[in-house]
C-alpha cells in the first residue's frame, strides 16, 4: 500500500467514541457526550456551570482504531473567542490494531479569582482535539462549551 | 488520596513519571485505576487496548498506562515498555488455577531488557473474595523471592474496596527514579 492509501485507511478506521468530564475530587461525571457522530464538524456540549467550581477536573476521551499506529499523538487546545488559552500535547506512541482506548487527563483548575465568569465563557470556549500519526493529521474534533 | 495524592510522593527531582500496569485479563488493572480516581467500577469492560490516566499538578506529571491483559493483546505489551519508571503487576489472587500462567508472564516481563531494574509492585488483588490466596501464597506462587535485580514489593489489595491500593502505589512512586 502506498503512503496515501495507508493514511486514508488510518483515517477511515479511526473514531472518537465518546468524551466526558468529571469532578476529579469525587469522580462524579459532570458531563458525557454519549455516542457521538464524528462526521460533524463541531459538537456542542452543555456542561453544568458547577464544574467551574471544581478544584480539579478530568477530561476523558475514548477512541478506536482499526489500523495499527506507530506514533499517535494528540494536541488539545482550549480556545476562547478564537485565541488559544491552553494547549496540551500527549504522545501515545503505539496503538494496537482493532483497539479501543481511553485517555483521561486530570488538571488543576485556575484559581477562582483568575477564572472568567460562566456567562462570559459560555458559547465562547471551544475544545479542539487533533490526532496525528507522526506528522500526518488523522482527525480534528471541536466541542463548543455551553455552561448551563 | 487517590492518584492526585501520589504526586506528593514523587521525588522533587523527578518531575514526570510513567507507571505501567500489566497482568492477565480479569486481574483488575482497570478497576484499580478507577477506584483510585473514585470512579464507578460497576460497568468495567475488558480493556481492548490501553487506558491512560494522566495527572498534572504543581508541575508534576504522572502518567499511568493500563494495557489490556487478554492473551491476544499480550504480544503488544512490549510496545509500551519504553521509558517506564515503575511496573505494577496485578494478580487475581482468587484465580488460583491461573497463578502459574500469571507467574510465567511476570517472569517474561522481568527478563525484558527495557524493563531491567525497574521497581516492581505486585498487587495480590481481590482480597475481598473468600477464595483469595493471601499475599504470601501469591508471592510463593510467583517465586518473587528469586527477584534480585530490582526493588520489589507485594501488596495485598482489593480494587473493589480500595484496601491496599494507596499503600502499594505510594511505595512504587516513592521508589521510581529516572535511569
Amino acid at each position: 500500500m502506498d503512503d496515501g492509501g495507508h493514511a486514508y485507511a488510518i483515517r477511515e478506521g479511526f473514531r472518537i467514541n465518546w468524551m466526558n468530564m468529571r469532578d476529579a475530587a469525587t469522580g462524579q461525571v459532570m458531563w458525557e457526550s454519549g455516542e457521538w457522530d464524528c462526521g460533524q464538524d463541531e459538537m456542542e456540549a452543555q456542561i453544568p456551570c458547577e464544574i467551574l467550581r471544581c478544584k480539579q477536573i478530568s477530561r476523558e476521551l475514548n477512541f478506536s482504531s482499526l489500523e495499527v499506529l506507530t506514533s499517535l499523538r494528540l494536541v488539545q487546545s482550549v480556545i476562547f473567542k478564537g485565541e488559544p488559552l491552553e494547549e496540551w500535547n500527549f504522545h501515545f506512541g503505539f496503538v494496537i490494531p482493532n483497539s479501543t482506548n481511553t485517555w483521561q487527563q486530570t488538571i488543576e483548575a485556575a484559581e477562582e479569582e483568575e477564572m472568567l465568569p460562566a456567562e462570559l465563557l459560555s458559547g465562547n470556549v471551544v475544545i479542539e482535539t487533533t490526532f496525528f500519526d507522526g506528522d500526518y493529521p488523522i482527525m480534528t474534533q471541536r466541542v463548543r462549551i455551553w455552561y448551563v | 488520596m487517590g492518584l492526585l495524592g501520589l504526586l506528593k510522593k514523587m521525588k522533587k527531582d523527578d518531575m514526570e513519571a510513567r507507571i505501567l500496569i500489566l497482568g492477565l485479563d480479569n486481574a483488575g488493572k482497570t478497576t484499580i485505576l478507577k477506584t483510585m480516581t473514585s470512579e464507578d467500577i460497576s460497568h468495567t469492560m475488558p480493556t481492548q487496548g490501553f487506558n491512560i490516566k494522566s495527572i498534572m499538578q504543581d508541575g508534576f506529571k504522572l502518567n499511568v498506562w493500563d494495557i489490556g491483559g487478554q492473551e491476544a493483546i499480550r504480544p503488544y505489551w512490549s510496545n509500551y515498555f519504553e521509558n517506564t519508571d515503575g511496573l505494577v503487576y496485578v494478580v487475581d489472587s482468587s484465580d488460583t488455577r491461573r497463578l502459574e500462567e500469571s507467574s510465567r508472564e511476570l517472569k517474561q516481563l522481568l527478563a525484558e531488557e527495557k524493563l531491567a531494574g525497574i521497581p516492581t509492585l505486585v498487587f495480590a488483588n481481590k482480597q475481598d473474595l473468600m477464595s483469595a490466596a493471601g499475599a504470601e501464597d501469591v508471592s510463593a506462587a510467583l517465586e518473587l523471592d528469586f527477584i534480585g535485580d530490582r526493588v520489589w514489593q507485594i501488596q495485598a489489595c482489593s480494587a473493589k474496596t480500595g484496601e491496599g491500593l494507596q499503600e502499594g502505589m505510594e511505595w512504587l512512586v516513592g521508589n521510581c527514579r529516572k535511569g
